[in-house]
């Protein structure tokens, strides 16, 4: 489902590949909120074109949280990688980095 | 409430309801604790499985472990057809293994987290079914998959108490590690649990090794406070309420 969507988003062959954030949030989750402004807040300070950012809201989307295996609130995933808890924006740095050495090696190895 | 008036749930495992009043009490947790290949999966599957189909409870299975493929391979050899209850939505296996392969890797923990998610995904399923049965394979995998020992404590009284909260008897399975007493890698395991069940598999001699069963503790039971024989039989789990096991 959710994982369908996120897929094709990022690979979408006519537009420049964006690095998909994921969020994952809950109704009841009291450092959610925080988490969300660390995020956008390092999204736009990097340059914010260059990201999309989905938040999931696991109390209406059980079935994205259970699809991806989350069980703690907030998670924040990037390209296969996820951290746990508010995270630092040095460690959203590192995971976005790493994300686009990935798509800019798929890019040279086509 | 007296004792007299605890409704009890009927565990599914022949002889097991006879040494503890007829049942674990409804809406209760339970920790089902033992080392590995003591038969702690079997017995939780077979809770959820002879719930659906012989007391007309339906019930949410959630593994954190095994593979749902393996389990329904393993459990058919019981003449136990998970694979058919799901069709026929009497039950539900929730695939939290960790052989998906789109959960993403773990790369930092902060401790300000929560078990929300978790939550939200086993009280969707309970409602989806209208489940009266839990289990969660195992226990143990939370404790090596987060770090922050005080959130999770803290977290997973809460979670069981949100499942259990409308009536769910709920199962937790944990593993005692090989060189240790305890009841699990988490400290916590009997502090969770209204009830322990602990399960054996003991070297009785140079060759050979006999299982067996024992009731920790359970809320408001005159409970058997011996070690019974257990045995995994063509039928599943099944115990001998009248053997006490030779190995102890
Ligand atoms: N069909 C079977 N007949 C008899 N014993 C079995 C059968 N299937 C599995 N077992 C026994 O059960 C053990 C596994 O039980 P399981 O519930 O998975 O253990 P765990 O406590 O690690 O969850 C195996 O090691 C084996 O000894
Ligand atoms: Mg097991």
């Amino acid at each position: 489902m959710a994982d369908k969507k996120t897929r094709k988003a990022s690979t979408k062959k006519d537009e420049p590949a964006k690095i998909e954030v994921v969020l994952f949030k809950s109704d009841t989750c009291a450092f959610c909120p925080r988490a969300e402004e660390v995020v956008r807040r390092t999204i736009e300070d990097f340059g914010s074109d260059v990201f999309t950012l989905k938040v999931i809201n696991v109390s209406e989307n059980p079935e994205a949280a259970e699809e991806f295996g989350i069980f703690a609130l907030p998670t924040v995933m990037i390209g296969g990688m996820s951290v746990t808890g508010i995270p630092e924006p040095d460690m959203l740095m590192k995971m976005v980095l790493g994300a686009k050495v990935m798509t800019n090696k798929k890019v040279v190895s086509k | 409430m007296s004792d007299h008036d605890i409704e009890r749930v009927k565990t599914g495992i022949p002889g097991l309801d006879e040494l503890i009043e007829g049942g674990f009490p409804r809406g209760d947790t339970i920790l089902i604790a033992g080392k590995a290949g003591t038969g702690k999966s079997i017995l939780a599957t077979q809770f959820i499985y002879k719930g659906a189909t012989e007391y007309n409870e339906p019930g949410v299975f959630v593994t954190l472990e095994e593979p749902p493929h393996l389990i329904k391979r393993n459990m058919i050899r019981f003449g136990m057809d998970l694979e058919k209850l799901v069709n026929e939505k009497k039950i539900s296996i929730v695939d939290l293994s960790p052989s998906k392969e789109v959960t993403p890797v773990t790369i930092g923990e902060y401790p300000s987290f929560d078990l929300s998610g978790l939550e939200a995904i086993i009280l969707n399923h309970v409602k989806k079914l209208g489940a009266k049965r839990v289990v969660l394979d195992t226990l143990s995998i939370l404790a090596y998959k987060f770090r922050s020992r005080d959130i999770l404590r803290e977290e997973f009284f809460k979670l069981t108490a949100n499942i259990t909260r409308s009536g769910v008897t709920l199962l937790l399975t944990s593993e005692i590690p090989a060189q240790q007493g305890g009841l699990g890698v988490f400290d916590i395991e009997a502090f969770l649990a209204s009830g322990v069940i602990v399960l054996y598999n003991e070297k009785i001699s140079d060759t050979s090794r006999s299982r067996s069963i024992e009731v920790l503790k359970l809320r408001g039971s005159k409970h058997s406070s011996r070690i019974h024989s257990m045995r995994i039989t063509d039928e599943g789990i099944r115990v001998w309420p009248g053997e006490i096991s030779p190995g102890h």
